[in-house]
């Protein structure tokens, strides 16, 4: 059987027109898809059952102990940390921070290792952005900065930019210029138009430098601004200033940098700038298929994208201190949650193996390098292949996510309803 | 069968006819009757003013645009922090609360229904899940037709009918319940950075101009026969001399419905400006509610604004970058394909302005000048003009002369000069005030026929019970206590049932969206258009299977079929 | 009035205690406090022990002294108005917060966001201080308003972002940012700093360390010489980038004549 119009959950693009051919209760075959959109669906390695740790080794476990062991541990740490969430649903999410709520815990999702530095800039001056639509109709200018989408995000620019026609712009390559600013020649360089190569951890003084040019005070920008001259500096402020629609994509490279939210500020006020001569839109390439949605569906619970901490009972939030990497390299915690993420695989070191130290319970479909932390895994589905749910696109777009095979797994959102209903009862609330 | 009797109700029902009868409300299964059962759960209202629950026609407070208030504004989290508590959620946020603040805070000031202002299409899935996790409010959505790219298309071809087509497919699409305009063609002309400036522009690549999209889609919205008329936001918002746009708006609506209004004006506060800057800034409030006065097919709100910091968010894109312009505080944009746009800036309306003084003085102008109450709804365009925490307050001015003098003492001196409401002396009644709260609403917006805004036989027993004896207090000098007793209902009774007593929601919510299909015949479908088809798949980036929000989104929705004169 | 306040062994020492509770006003109606560990809320008593010498009438006759680990302490003297608080060792984030009144003196480093939004009042830190000291609110516009804060140790990153009044001063080097959205007051760096005054708007801050990665969009208008120093800035006017209309004045290679 071919389904149509299928959700990829595994990047921030969730493209939506794959057809995915299934046999029975396995996908056999990906189409339009990416080749990390095949490997996800048709990835192995699931955990068949819930497992729990033992001297020696691991132990079947059932559902319902795994459930109810998952709830004590949570009721009676004193700073419990839930953290993950970027690869289920908005239910799932929706859930978790109720959870969160009901014991006095820290919710963090995977924000905290990618984005998290976009959303500090975001709140700090604003973003002036669009969904992908208006840049794939729209768009002469295209900026990718400190990210490789030919690596990381295969499809953004044959849908959305580079090689998308759109309304306004009937001849993709020719009528967009594309420009690439990195720390090295990516392969993503090798098709642009203009590709600025800045020394490493120097994105803010171009920027800045940037600014400068396009507020007509370039004089007093130098020779060379981080390894790149005043000469592409100005050629680029004049591309970007008459582009009649132009839009920045950035990366890690810019929010995991030196200046890190600072970066991103700075590129978003050059943006600002940019609109007083034409019109421009700045967007981050965010990773995780529904990270966006986690960071949409903790805003309107508790008011804050990411790094809650629930302990006062009120919603406090306060990244550096109230997200999961730095709770773990603290060693504040004293028991985990982790869910829809692999910390063990994206974590520092003294943060991940702080997991190992204090009870954690993993849901993941999967054996992951989070696995071996853990105290307790339950395996559950994996949202868009065996549970439907919403996503959020990286522009903000909310898709649901389709179910294209049946399995015997419960989904997350019923394993955390569990939990959450079960605490409560332990709670006596 | 569960049976509630609301005894001793001191009752104001302007749909009814009743005012200040004291009565007893009997209610069964979530519904008004004429009697129930000796068995039935008893409230005492003790005399105190009872209304049908408050419905607010225009406010902002799910979506993309709203929860993107949210994620910018850690500062205004900090504000209104409450933590867990009985059956409450931990809500966080003054002026762009969370979803459970706004909907505690709106139940317990009596309101039971809100109409969202402004939903983007595309969208429009983001909106109905915050819905649901706005629990004590049935909701509804405007949604957003300003640059949909296949209406103008239409509306260049003078294609009344395709026009209409295309908005019934949407609005079932997206399960909305009427038609929004938003600075209409100047959401897609912001799509290059630019504006229009007059109803009369063109609408860059195009060809059509606002005036005629207005035009179009009053006739689309009377051919689908949708409870609701066009909700309207005028094009030129916040410009010194706007008041003309407004006006030539205005005189562009002809009268073509006899239940409700043909258009419905949103936030008029900020379209009635006079001057030709900043600097000359003065209220046009008489010239256009004497437009109005003269038009009952139009039915607008007041967009008060009230003194203090605020967000304001709207899906015009190029009127928020001009606030930006002007304020130099954080700017967010999000432009929707194929649709409209947005923008968002927080501002602090200041009485050392003149112009925020001004600004006060129109809103209250246009209620206050406004004959017929049903003309003129209390909204703050929350959160635009101020939270709409700040509704009692602006009961109070409405009801006391004295309140208003106060007020006025603080202002910039300068505000006599522009506006006139140091001489207006009208002091509005109880029943005025129920209009502009509740009865006004539920006809403009087509729901007094869903049992909404009134509390005759077969409504929904949607009740607010105020702690006011309203033959014991005078207003006019009385005002905090007015102001005070309209902040905490002694009870809200949703749907039958209690949800918050005296300042706290007792219950888990249980709304209901309500939305509309409109009926369209099988040749007129754009389902069927192979133009329409073909253009979605190229343009936007979405497939068109993936764009309809599925019923599971709507876990109580409550469709509303309409037969037109398709 | 002295309140020695002195730490207890606790089971769990890594989670941090929330303790705005400790400011001196609070202790003239006597020590029954509370504040949090993790998410539990303890009796002062469980946390320290409590030793009170002598009386006091008004707070500011109140002096608050912490002993022992209070380096997971967060939030001591926020709010306060008056009075005195010493911590002998280190102390935790948020020490001074929103602090308008009064004299804070740690004796060994500070955590994070000491005296962040403060609005006068002193704060001495003998040791180092973290990142974001003296600094704002996350989405908040506005720093520090006024009063001193006063480093002789180093400072992390971002120290003084959003300074908008009072002055914060780092005998050591700053690290990454600092004076970053300065719109006011004063910033004086007696060590290096990297990147100082990004978007500066307004107020001044002087370097009499090395600067390293000197931003491309400051304006060199001249020089001042500083006779009480004895050294020769060169004076910059940025962040042209914004509409900066700041001073970053950076000690001269040159001799001081």
């Amino acid at each position: 059987m071919i389904i149509k119009d299928v959700v990829c959950p595994f990047c921030g693009c969730l493209c939506d027109d794959l057809d995915v051919e299934v046999e029975g209760q396995k996908v056999i075959k990906v189409q339009n898809g990416c080749a990390l959109a095949e490997a996800k669906f048709t990835g192995s390695g699931r955990l068949p059952a819930p497992i729990r740790r033992t001297p020696t080794g691991w132990d079947d476990v059932s559902y319902d102990d795994a459930i109810r062991e998952t709830a004590e541990i949570l009721v009676a740490a004193d700073r419990p940390l839930l953290y993950g969430w970027s690869s289920t649903h908005g239910d799932a999410q929706s859930m978790g921070v109720h959870i969160a709520e009901l014991i006095g815990g820290v919710i963090d999702n995977t924000s905290t290792v990618c984005h998290g530095p976009s959303i500090l800039a975001i709140q700090e001056v604003g973003h002036p952005g669009c969904t992908l639509g208006q840049v794939k109709n729209r768009a002469d200018v295209i900026v990718y900065w400190g990210c490789n989408p030919t690596e990381a995000h295969p499809r953004h620019m044959s849908r959305y930019t580079t090689f998308a026609t759109g309304f306004f712009v009937p001849e993709a390559q020719k009528d967009r210029t594309v420009i690439v600013v990195d720390t090295r020649r990516t392969e993503s360089a090798e098709i642009a138009d203009e590709f600025i190569r800045i020394e490493r951890g120097g994105d803010y003084e171009v920027l800045s430098a940037l600014r400068a040019i396009v507020r007509g005070k370039g004089n007093v920008v130098p020779k060379m601004v981080a390894g790149v001259s005043r000469e592409q500096l100005f050629r680029v402020a004049e591309i970007c200033k008459k582009a009649k629609f132009g839009a920045i994509f950035f990366g890690l490279g810019l929010t995991m940098s030196a200046g890190k939210y600072k970066n991103v500020r700075n590129a978003i006020e050059l943006t600002d700038e940019l609109n007083r001569h034409t019109k421009f839109t700045i967007s981050p390439l965010r990773g995780h298929g529904n990270v966006y949605g986690s960071n949409e569906v903790f805003t309107w619970i508790t008011g804050y994208p990411y790094a809650v901490d629930f302990s006062r009972g009120i919603a406090f939030y306060n990244p550096g201190e109230t997200t999961a990497v730095d709770i773990l390299r603290r060693g504040e915690c004293d028991a985990a949650l982790i869910v829809a993420s692999d910390p063990g695989a994206h974590f520092p070191h003294a943060a991940a193996a702080h997991l190992a130290k204090i009870p954690t319970v993993l849901i993941d479909p999967h054996m992951t390098a989070t696995t071996p932390l853990c105290r307790i895994q339950i395996p559950c589905t994996i949202a868009g292949i065996d549970a439907e749910g919403t996503a959020y696109r990286m522009d903000g777009v909310p898709i649901r996510y389709r179910k294209v095979i049946t399995s015997s797994y419960p989904d997350d959102a019923d394993i955390l309803k569990k939990i959450h209903d079960r605490i409560r009862e332990v709670q006596g609330s | 069968m569960t049976e509630l009797l609301v005894k001793n109700a001191c009752v104001i029902d302007p749909l009814n006819g009743i005012l200040l009868e004291t009565m007893d409300i009997p209610v069964r299964d979530g519904k008004i009757v004429s009697s129930v059962s000796s068995a039935a759960d008893v409230i005492d209202a003790r005399g105190c003013l009872t209304l049908p629950g408050g419905i607010d026609s225009h406010s902002h407070v799910c979506g993309t645009k709203v929860n993107f208030g949210r994620y910018m504004s850690p500062e205004d989290m900090r504000a209104g922090r409450t933590a867990r508590r009985g059956k409450m959620h931990v809500t966080s946020g003054y002026y762009v609360p969370t979803t459970f603040g706004n909907s505690y805070r709106y139940s317990t000031m009596g309101y039971t229904t809100v109409l969202e202002g402004a939903m983007a299409p595309l969208e429009a899935r983001h909106t109905h899940e915050e819905f649901t996790a706005t629990p004590h409010q049935d909701m509804l959505a405007n949604t957003l037709f300003d640059g949909n790219w296949a209406i103008m298309e239409s509306v260049r071809e003078r294609d009344f009918k395709k026009t209409a087509a295309i908005v019934a497919w949407t609005l079932a699409a997206v399960k909305g319940y009427s038609i929004k305009l938003t600075n209409p063609g100047g959401t897609e002309a912001w799509g290059w950075g630019d504006d229009l400036s007059s109803i009369h522009d063109p609408v860059p690549n195009f060809n059509v101009t606002p005036a005629e999209i207005i035009a179009a889609m009053i006739e689309a919205n009377e051919l689908l026969g949708l409870p609701h008329s066009v909700h309207l936001h005028c094009n030129n918002l916040g410009k010194p001399g706007n008041y003309r746009t407004t006006l030539e708006t205005f005189d562009l609506v002809p009268d073509k419905n006899n239940a409700r209004q043909t258009l419905y004006a949103t936030h008029v506060q900020f379209h009635a400006y006079g001057g030709t800057t900043w600097r000359d800034i003065n209220s046009k409030a008489e010239e256009i509610t004497r437009s109005v006065n003269a038009k009952p097919q139009i039915v607008m709100d007041m967009g008060q604004i009230m003194f203090g910091r605020t967000m304001t968010m709207t899906a015009d894109g190029p009127m928020e970058f001009n606030l930006y312009c002007l304020h130099h505080n954080k700017w967010s944009n999000h432009d929707v394909e194929l649709e409209t746009g947005s923008g968002i800036i927080p501002v602090l309306y200041s009485k050392k302005s003149l112009v925020n003084c001004v600004m006060w003085a129109i809103g209250l102008e246009l209620a206050l000048l406004t004959k017929d109450p049903y003309q003129c709804l209390l909204a703050t365009d929350n959160p635009n003009g101020a939270p709409f925490v700040k509704y009692p307050e602006i009961i109070g001015l409405l009801m006391s002369r004295r309140y208003r003098d106060e007020e006025f003492a603080t202002l910039h001196e300068g505000t006599g000069q522009r506006t006139a409401i140091a001489s207006i002396d009208r002091e509005m009644d109880w029943n005025e005030i129920a209009v502009m709260t509740r009865a006004g609403q539920a006809k403009a917006l087509g729901m007094a026929a869903q049992g909404k805004g009134h509390l005759g036989e077969g409504a929904e027993a949607d009740i607010a019970i105020y702690p006011i004896r309203c033959h014991a207090v005078d207003p006019a000098t009385e005002y905090r206590k007015v102001v005070e007793g309209f902040q905490k209902t002694m009870f809200t009774i949703k749907r039958g049932r209690v949800v918050a007593r005296d300042g706290e929601v007792i219950v888990e919510g249980a709304n209901s969206t309500f939305w509309v299909n409109p009926s369209v015949p099988e040749d007129l479908s754009v389902r069927n258009d192979p133009e329409f088809v073909r253009k979605f798949r190229e343009y936007y980036t979405v497939r068109m299977d993936n764009y309809p929000v599925q019923d599971v989104y709507l876990p109580r929705g409550k469709c509303i079929r309409t037969e037109g004169a398709l | 009035m002295r309140v020695i306040l002195e730490t207890k062994v606790r089971p769990k020492p890594f989670l941090p205690i929330e303790a705005e509770s400790i400011i001196p006003r609070n202790f003239l109606k006597g020590t029954d406090l509370t504040v949090y560990e993790g998410n539990k809320e303890r009796a002062l008593s469980e946390i320290f022990w409590i030793f009170v010498e002598g009386t006091a009438v008004s707070p500011d006759k109140v002096e608050v002294v912490l002993k022992g680990d209070t380096a997971r302490i967060k939030r001591v003297g926020e709010y306060m108005d008056t009075g005195i608080i010493r911590i002998a060792g280190d102390i935790g984030m948020h020490c001074g917060n929103f602090m308008s009144g009064g004299l804070i003196e740690i004796g060994g480093n500070a955590d994070a966001w000491l005296g962040r939004e403060m609005l006068n009042g002193r704060i001495f830190c003998r040791g180092n201080a973290g990142h974001y000291c003296a600094s704002g609110y996350r989405g908040e516009k506005h720093g520090m308003k006024g009063g001193s804060v006063e480093v002789m140790g180093n400072a992390g990153d971002f120290c003084a972002e959003y300074l908008t009044g009072g002055t914060v001063h780092i005998h050591g080097s700053c690290g990454d940012m600092p004076g970053v959205e300065m719109k006011g007051g004063q910033l004086v760096i007696g060590g290096d700093a990297t990147r100082p005054c990004g978007n500066m708007k307004a107020g001044t801050c002087m370097v009499f360390g090395t600067v390293h990665y000197m931003l491309p969009t400051f304006r060199k208008t001249g020089t001042q010489v500083l006779p009480d120093r004895k050294v020769t800035m060169d004076v910059y006017t940025g962040d042209v980038a914004n509409r900066g209309k700041g001073t970053l004045m950076i000690a001269s290679r040159a001799h001081f004549p």
